[in-house]
């Protein structure tokens, strides 16, 4: 038996796969299609102070080993949230990260001081790396004075452990990561989806209706595993990589670049057990190799 | 219960040009599926491409384990699943979403069918008729070659009428200008249709004019299919999936569809 526990900021997950925000909703539908128990964690679909109708459609397209979305934040709201969404994911049997975005920084801290209020979450994540959002969204994670400002706001507003979420659309990721550090965050999850866009030649428009989208997908894998690795050395907060992750194959590139736990998100949508396969093969090759503890992986490349 | 089923391809040829009748050996979706219902096939373990494919269940047979698809070529997904040969595998996720319901009364009802929109609607009239409904089927398509045989048509509606765009076939003119015909001549208690958007809209129009329920299948392009990722998103009215719905102006195909009652729907939306 191979230990694939973590330590996430003083948060202890049974394994180091979680589902990313976005791509899981709340749980509920993928509660009856797989054993939501067996992960790590599950991450809520970003929930913003009130609730977003989202952008108009088409909102997805498939593109070359990839799929560009711009959903743009469609949630019920904080306070539907509280009253029809948590009671389901307080009962189940396993690690719930709540995402949260806002427009200002008072408002992220009034929503950290509500759900702080609310028993059972293990940690919260910032979006400050939305990028299909006309304001707010992305603007907070590409400035590191921005995201700081955030980040210390949210961390008096909340005993829970902080996750900050970051965008690969910026030119230097760790400058952000620095920052987010020295603000008092807990922990950095990366790579949102990287700005992208395709075109419709019959048409000569846009496929999306909101024109961009947030690429995601394995298209995306070597840039994400990149930024882990840079970040990982920039800074001392355990990080969780995102960004492609189908297979334990995948999952073990990120963990030994540098993450101590991965995200995966589009991989749910071709296989809703996607997650869990992961967890198996993690498994599988500590067996395999003879590791006793996973964990003692992170960051191991050689160099 | 949706099922992650591993499919065998039992049958697979061509009925039309460019459209196809794959048969598959799924005996959990073949007993579970009501019309309206549609799969997500898995065209490959690999990242090419990367996501299923939505298809409508046309038939289902619970006696032998099996379901019908019918699907017309149009690009990289629908050409991959016109290569694969019988007794491959393939994942095969179902039954997804919410189908047709039961019209108040057995007086006949009216199919309307635009295109490669006619599988879900071949499924509900064998349905219908089978539990003492009975069906009229109306069935549009872009030219002549393009239409299903009689054979597919037929165990679906008591009477078929066909159009095509070009007058090649049947009725020359749009499958709307049949229907319009149909409703003025005779009171039905219920429109099924699916096809093209515009078409839908169309058809979503004239019945609310005369009054007459009208239930349309969406065919939004679609990631999950199971209500996670909110991309196949339209623009609504009003919810029918109660006020706890994260989903008040955009309503989520796949799990709140595909089939709406048409009044729901925001056409200008
Ligand atoms: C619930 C549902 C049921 C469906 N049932 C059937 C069916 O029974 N038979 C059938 O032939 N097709 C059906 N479709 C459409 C089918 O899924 C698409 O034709 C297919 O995904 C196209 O993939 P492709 O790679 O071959 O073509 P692509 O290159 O993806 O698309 C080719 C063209 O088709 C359009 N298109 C792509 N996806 C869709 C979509 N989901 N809806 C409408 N237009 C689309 C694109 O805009 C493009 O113009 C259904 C779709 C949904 C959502
Ligand atoms: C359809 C879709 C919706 C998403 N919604 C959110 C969201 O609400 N909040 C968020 O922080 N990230 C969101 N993401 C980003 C993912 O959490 C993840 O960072 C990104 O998709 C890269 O991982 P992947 O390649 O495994 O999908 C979304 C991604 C997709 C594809």
């Amino acid at each position: 038996m191979a230990d694939l526990s973590v330590n996430l900021a003083g948060c202890r997950l049974a394994n180091p796969v979680l589902l990313a925000s976005g791509t899981c909703n709340y749980g509920e539908e993928l509660a009856e299609l797989t054993d939501l128990s067996g992960l790590g964690g599950v991450i809520t679909k970003t929930i913003t102070p009130s609730p977003r109708a989202g952008n108009p459609a088409p909102r997805i397209v498939e593109t070359p080993a990839g799929l560009l979305n711009a959903i743009g934040l469609q949630n019920p709201g904080i306070d539907a949230f509280i009253a029809h969404r948590w009671p389901f994911l307080q009962k189940l049997n396993t690690r719930i990260v709540v995402n949260i975005a806002a427009d200002t920084v008072e408002e992220f801290a009034r929503m950290a001081v509500r759900l702080d209020r609310l028993q059972g979450i293990a940690a919260l994540e910032i979006n400050i790396s939305c990028p299909n959002l006309k304001q707010g969204g992305m603007a907070f994670g590409v400035d590191p004075a921005s995201a700081a400002a955030v980040v210390r706001a949210v961390k008096q507003a909340t005993e829970l452990p902080v996750i900050v979420k970051l965008t690969p659309n910026v030119t230097d990721i760790t400058q952000v990561a620095t920052a987010v550090e020295a603000a008092g965050a807990d922990a950095v999850s990366l790579i949102n989806t990287l700005v992208g866009m395709a075109v419709d030649v019959n048409l000569r428009r846009p496929v999306l209706g909101n024109i961009t989208g947030g690429l995601s997908g394995p298209a995306i894998k070597p840039v994400a595993l990149a930024m882990v690795w840079k970040v990982h050395r920039a800074v001392r907060l355990p990080v969780l990589g995102i960004g492609g992750i189908r297979t334990g194959r995948d999952a073990l590139e990120f963990i030994i670049a540098g993450a101590t736990a991965v995200q995966v998100g589009t991989a749910t949508f071709t296989d809703p057990n996607a997650g869990i396969a992961i967890v198996r093969e993690l498994h599988q090759y500590c067996v395999d190799q003879g590791i006793s503890r996973l964990s003692d992986l992170t960051g191991s490349l050689a160099t | 219960m949706v099922v992650d089923e591993w499919a065998r391809v039992v049958r697979h040829r061509s009925v039309a040009a460019g459209i196809y009748s794959i048969s598959l050996e799924v005996p959990v979706i073949a007993a579970e599926a009501w019309p309206g219902q549609f799969v997500q096939l898995r065209l490959s373990d690999g990242i090419e491409p990367l996501l299923r494919m939505p298809l409508s269940i046309a038939d289902a047979r619970p006696d032998v384990g099996e379901i019908e698809l019918l699907y017309e070529c149009v690009g990289p997904k629908t050409e991959a699943l016109s290569e694969i040969r019988i007794d491959t595998r393939l994942a095969c996720l179902g039954p997804l979403g919410h189908g047709f319901t039961w019209p108040d009364s057995a007086h006949p009802s009216i199919l309307v069918g635009g295109g490669i929109g006619l599988p879900p609607l071949l499924f509900l009239g064998r349905r219908l008729r089978a539990a003492g409904y009975a069906a009229v089927l109306l069935t549009g398509a872009r030219t002549g070659e393009k239409h299903l045989p009689v054979a597919w048509l037929n165990p679906a509606a008591s009477r078929v009428m066909q159009s095509t765009d070009d007058g090649t076939l049947g009725h020359a003119g749009l499958v709307t200008g049949l229907l319009d015909a149909e409703l003025d001549d005779v009171a039905y208690p219920m429109v099924y249709s699916c096809g093209p958007r515009g078409m839908m809209a169309a058809v979503a129009r004239n019945c609310r004019v005369r009054g007459i329920p009208c239930q349309v299948s969406l065919e939004e392009y679609m990631a999950c299919g199971i209500g996670i990722c909110a991309g196949c998103t339209v623009p609504v009215h009003r919810s029918d999936a109660g006020t706890h719905s994260a989903y008040g102006r955009y309503e989520r195909v796949c799990v709140a569809g595909p089939v709406f009652d048409a009044t729901i729907i925001d056409w200008d939306g």
